[in-house]
């Protein structure tokens, strides 16, 4: 291979394919996740550069409307992503204990990607085949009462 | 080393193995008290350019070189785009993070004893082990 130019887009695009290929195949979690929330990083600012709001942001006006507080984007992004142990697992410092405990990690690795889905969706829309394909294993494989497994924008989640 | 081998994605090769190096270099470290590839990176430097740079900057240097930064960080003041040989730095990222895992986990993978074959033969392994005997110690890994 020889340098080439790549767009920021480009890049995470291949990214989430990856992770989408690797969750529907049901191959490595812990990739899964590392891909998605890199692939993420990289939408949520370019999102934000073509001044639409990102998913994080969507996440904290949820949370206002249910009474809480309006956190910062920093702050609501950081929580989210160790929730998905998105940080946990590229990073280890000095006093960290060697292992991570995960109650589900294919719900992690699912989420991970459902988190950055959307702000790709924003950017890019939603005509690839490898979206379509995993729209459809969205439909296939996940609880429809659990889950806006229809993309219905009007969907409302069950009450926890 | 499964996606790099069957050249499913190099971007995702990247970004895995920047993130699997991440781990490694903390734990090598931490818990095995042994030198990571960074550390021995800035002794090289500090033996070719008489000056040892600080931790922070070369491994933030190395993954700019890698394009483990590109595929993993975007500041609003970053260009739209990317220049890089997607194969090579998908190749090397990986190797830098064997180098540490090795250390941490010895040689027992099956595919990445494959990759290091591929290493050997891509770069005429016998002559730089040839080359090698004539790098001084301090100039070796530890």
């Amino acid at each position: 291979m020889t340098t080439q130019t790549y767009t920021r887009l480009q890049i995470a695009a291949d990214q989430l394919r990856a992770a989408i290929g690797l969750f529907v195949a049901r191959n490595d979690r812990f990739s899964v996740i590392t891909l998605a929330g890199a692939a993420d990083v990289i939408l949520s600012r370019l999102v934000l550069n073509t001044g639409q709001s990102n998913f994080t942001d969507s996440i904290i006006e949820m949370e206002v409307e249910k009474g809480g507080p309006r956190q910062t984007r920093a702050v609501a992004g950081t929580a989210v992503n160790d929730m998905l142990l998105i940080n946990a697992i590229k990073h280890f410092d000095q006093g960290d204990s060697g292992t991570v405990e995960v109650d589900d990690l294919d719900e992690c690795a699912l989420a991970a990607i459902l988190k950055a889905l959307p702000n790709y969706v924003a950017l890019a829309g939603q005509n690839e085949d490898w979206i379509t394909a995993f729209y459809y294993w969205i439909r296939q494989n996940l609880d429809p009462k659990k889950y806006n497994v229809n993309l219905d924008p009007n969907w409302v989640a069950p009450a926890a | 080393m499964d996606i790099f081998l069957r050249g499913l994605s190099y971007h995702a090769v990247i970004t895995l193995a920047g993130a699997a190096s991440g781990l490694l270099d903390g734990m090598l470290r931490a818990q095995a008290g042994k030198e990571p590839f960074v550390d021995y990176a800035r002794r090289v430097c500090e033996q070719m350019a008489g000056k040892t740079p600080s931790r922070q900057s070369y491994y933030h240097h190395i993954e700019m070189m890698l394009g483990i930064s590109a595929h993993k960080h975007l500041a609003e003041t970053d260009t739209e785009t990317v220049e890089m040989d997607l194969y090579e730095s998908a190749e090397k990222a990986l190797t830098r993070a064997i180098l540490d895992y090795i250390k941490l986990n010895g040689r027992g993978e099956p595919l990445m004893n494959v990759f290091l074959r591929l290493l050997w033969a891509k770069y005429d392994g016998a002559h730089l082990v040839a080359e090698y005997e004539n790098v001084p110690k301090q100039m070796r890994p530890r």
